[in-house]
């Protein structure tokens, strides 16, 4: 039996609260999580089945011959299978999908396509960012266009900016931000801020209606003046650059946004280091905890999108397995041929816990711990889909924001920041090294089958490589895995000193 | 350049090198847009006339003395710019050696004397194809008898056979044992290509599916013995898919070099880094280790030393492999732009993993390896 005397060992590395998390969730998961998790799944397969194949191939072989085409076909579609906001809460007039269920839709998505997978759940990749920053009034008016748009049948999609030409790696970090070549500069002017410079490999650029942009107020201190500003497609002074021709995801449009004299006006500023003066943190950690709260979130979401591709090419290696026949016999039933098809489900499975336990530290410690709350989980449930005008009135006051902010960015200690971040990180890099050596033993196992397109395994492979680059390379996510799960307890341990 | 090439093989190296960066450099991306985009004919025209397509020809017809040591450093440098075309220079130099091994001088002679291009020396072949794949598929079967064959059926992934004239296509013959080569006239009738296979690297290396609806085939050597001339013809060039890899692999880490010297992270060079640098140490390695093992296998094979079957598939199989981690690393130090057309890393990423299918699956390769020491032969 656990006695008083155990806490002592108990404080020992590795932390108890950190390995267990699945477990230590467990208990606190509404039931209703299960079915809404099956819900999630089998929508995913419905949407596979009847939209995402019938349409991937051909969607990509013509993006190969005209890497400028914007597929809004298919997110039409999307938008009118209701994805675009189905992880909104209620009470923000979303479908209200918890958070958690998104991984396993994700993964069976990206198990069939996930450069459709990306487009389709892409979109949560600016609402992470926007979330992030726990400004529940512009949330609140930027949800409700997302709505309007799936009411008009014109999806309005959301995007992040973050990555400058100068700065990928550097972004990501607040120890490299300091030191990092960045050029996006907001300069506060009167009534808001007037932006100027670039942004690359914006995912979803060329469809987004509103982009968060992540900008700095002074470039020679950038990690200490972030601002965060929702930029909505054609205001004045905001245009495309060029549109990236990429080896995989070519549905997924990613390109460049330029900024010349573009006005932000003081209510589409979602956070700025002034809008958080009260809080206990300083600028520079509220800044990174900012990002870590849209990594904790985005990280374990790019696990789910690898473990999909890992499953796609196991898939479609066993079924090449099951009707090819070597020296007399199928190759399924070649010893070494089922090996290898284990190793490949072991890397499937693998992937997926990563990015499952991922998702249950996010609701322990992270972003979705609000929400993950009985009953707040369950009041949301009941909640009109149509926001009730006194929750709308309570969403758009400062103070709403400011306690809100209060509540959860300093109720967050560092020790839990550092738990999601380094879960997210390790889900992120684990996956997609997983994805990517199960993609090789597919070819391995194919030959040059594997390599022709119509036999998707390809088409995996090229679209996984990216996903061991974007949120941060997987060499940054293990520095970060470095820094928050093992530097902690190690004093002779030194970040980014190399 | 491969460290134990000897003089001659080096002047042919920085002769090949130079036609490379004079006439692979610009264009390449435009050409990997192929099947979208046109087929690189007038550059194979300008291999013909460096003579890049009559290595393993006889050396009275105009081949080399040392002919896979010729080919695997020509290979070499090919591939460290575009992969693509060394698939094509490949695929004919296999071609030739089938043609060799089945003990037609004739067949060959034919094409060098009659004058002509380039096309004179074009042959198409399955070249992805490996022996169990042909085995197991009865998908073309030749009819007939003495000389005289209609070939019926479906010919999966033949390199070159939308361009070239000919093409040497692995048929079973009704009534008898194993399966046999002809060669086909791929401009004829009775011949029909599909659409240009799209796949996953060397774009320009064009591939189609063949329908053959009776096609006149001329038997080449021995009916029934497609197999063994296929299996000694793969051991001699085994080696050369390891001198493809390993050209790649120099044009990846070349490339990732040159960036992490110029790209700034965290306030300094990213050379500077010392994960960055264990990348790069690894990729380095891998690449010297690719040069020595192609170089002495080549040797080995052009010398007929002991073992030099299993040096030649050792390199074919080990070299891509490894080819396979360095091109992923050589991506991964561009970062966000290594995913991009725009470095040339993206394409040696596919590159690498396609040329590892060359001669069959990996797999297939590593057991047939395996086979062999089974077999007999001194694994050590």
């Amino acid at each position: 039996m656990f006695d008083r005397s155990d806490n002592g060992v108990m404080a020992r590395e590795p932390r108890f609260e950190e390995i267990m998390c699945g477990l230590l969730q467990s208990g606190k998961v509404p039931r209703a999580m299960v079915s809404e998790t099956r819900e999630a799944v089998a929508l995913a397969r419905r949407f596979s089945d009847e939209v995402v194949r019938p349409h991937s191939l051909e969607l990509d072989r013509r993006m190969q011959e005209d890497p400028t085409y914007i597929p809004w076909d298919f997110a039409r579609d999307a938008n009118r299978w209701g994805f675009y906001t189905m992880w909104l809460p209620r009470f923000l007039g979303g479908k209200g999908m918890s958070l958690p269920t998104m991984g396993p839709f994700f993964e069976e998505l990206c198990a069939c396509d996930s450069t459709l997978g990306l487009l389709t759940a892409g979109q949560y990749f600016g609402f992470s960012i926007l979330l992030a920053s726990w400004n529940l009034r512009i949330i609140q008016r930027i949800v409700r266009d997302v709505i309007e748009g799936e009411r008009t049948g014109e999806p309005c999609i959301l995007a992040g900016a973050v990555t400058e030409p100068q700065a990928g790696t550097d972004v990501e970090e607040m120890e490299l931000l300091s030191r990092a070549k960045v050029n996006c500069h907001a300069r506060k002017v009167k009534g808001g801020y007037l932006v100027n410079g670039t942004k690359i490999f914006i995912s979803l650029a060329q469809m987004a209606t509103w982009t968060m942009l992540i900008a700095y107020e002074d470039l020679h201190r950038p990690e200490e003046t972030v601002v965060m500003l929702a930029v909505k497609k054609g205001t004045k002074g905001f245009s495309l650059g060029r549109m990236e021709n990429k080896m995989g995801q070519k549905a997924c449009p990613v390109g460049e946004l330029i900024f010349e004299d573009c006005f932000i006006p003081d209510e589409d500023v979602c956070y700025s280091s002034e809008q958080v003066r009260h809080l206990r943190r300083g600028p520079k950690e509220s800044a990174m905890q900012l990002i870590d709260f849209v990594v904790s979130n985005t990280r374990p979401g790019v696990g789910a999108a690898a473990t999909g591709v890992a499953r796609g090419a196991y898939e479609q290696a066993l079924r090449f397995a099951c009707e090819t026949e070597v020296d007399g016999k199928l190759l399924v039933n070649h010893e070494w041929a089922q090996c290898l098809l284990a190793e490949m489900y072991k890397n499937v499975a693998l992937a997926r816990m990563t990015y499952m336990e991922g998702t249950y530290v996010n609701g322990l410690y992270g972003i979705t711990r609000l929400l993950s709350i009985k009953p707040v989980y369950y009041l949301d449930k009941v909640i009109p889909e149509s926001t009730p005008r006194w929750i709308a009135g309570l969403l758009d006051s400062d103070s709403a924001t400011r306690w809100t902010r209060k509540f959860l960015l300093d109720g967050q200690t560092d020790e839990q920041i550092a738990r999601t971040s380094g879960w997210a990180s390790l889900s992120k890099f684990a996956a997609s090294d997983l994805a990517l050596d199960t993609c090789e033993k597919a070819i391995e196992l194919m030959g040059h089958a594997g390599t022709r397109h119509e036999y998707r395994v390809e088409k995996h492979l090229r679209d996984i490589k990216v996903m061991q680059i974007f949120e941060g390379t997987n060499q940054l996510n293990r520095l970060n895995l470095f820094k928050c799960m093992i530097a902690r307890s190690t004093q002779e341990a030194l970040i980014f000193s190399d | 350049m491969q460290a134990t090439v000897s003089e001659d093989l080096e002047l042919i190296g920085r002769t090949c090198r130079e036609f490379a960066d004079r006439e692979l450099v610009e264009g390449r991306e435009e050409r990997d847009r192929y099947p979208f985009g046109p087929p690189f004919e007038r550059t194979l025209e300008k291999a013909f006339e460096v003579g890049l397509f009559s290595i393993m020809l006889p050396e009275e017809a105009g081949g080399s003395p040392d002919p896979v040591g010729t080919l695997c450093v020509i290979l070499d440098e090919i591939c460290r710019v575009d992969a693509s075309l060394g698939g094509i220079v490949f695929t004919v130099a296999l071609a030739q050696e089938l043609i060799h091994q089945a003990g037609e001088p004739k067949a060959i002679k034919e094409r060098t004397s009659s004058g002509g291009g380039c096309e004179q020396l074009l042959t198409a072949f399955p070249s992805f194809t490996d022996r169990c794949e042909i085995e197991r598929s009865t998908a073309l079967r030749a009819v007939g008898a003495n000389g005289d064959h209609r070939l019926e059926g479906l010919a999966e992934y033949v390199v070159l056979g939308g361009m070239a004239r000919r093409a040497l296509l692995p048929a079973r013959i009704d009534g008898g044992d194993g399966w046999s080569l002809f060669m086909v006239d791929a401009g004829g009738d009775a011949v029909r290509a599909g659409k240009p296979v799209l796949s996953l690297g060397m774009h320009a290396c064009p591939a189609v599916d063949l329908e053959l609806a009776g096609a006149p085939g001329r038997l080449i050597g021995e009916a029934g013995r497609g197999a063994g001339y296929l299996e000694a013809a793969a051991d001699r060039l085994f080696v050369a898919i390891g001198a493809m890899a390993s050209g790649v692999m120099k044009g990846s880490f070349d490339t990732a070099f040159d960036y992490a010297k110029e790209r700034v992270q965290g306030g300094r060079e990213i050379v500077g880094w010392s994960e960055v640098k264990m990348l790069l140490a690894d990729m380095a390695l891998k690449v010297k280790l690719a040069d020595m093992l192609v170089g002495e296998a080549a040797r080995a094979v052009d010398r007929g030393a002991g073992g030099w079957t299993l040096a030649s598939r050792a390199a074919g199989v080990c070299v891509p492999e490894m080819a396979r981690d360095v091109t992923s690393n050589g991506v991964q130090l561009l970062g966000g732009n290594g995913f991009m057309k725009d470095y040339g890393q993206e394409k040696r990423f596919r590159d690498a993993r396609q040329l590892q299918t060359l001669l069959g699956s990996s797999a297939m390769n590593r057991l047939a390896y395996i086979e062999k020491v089974v077999g007999g032969e001194p694994a050590c």
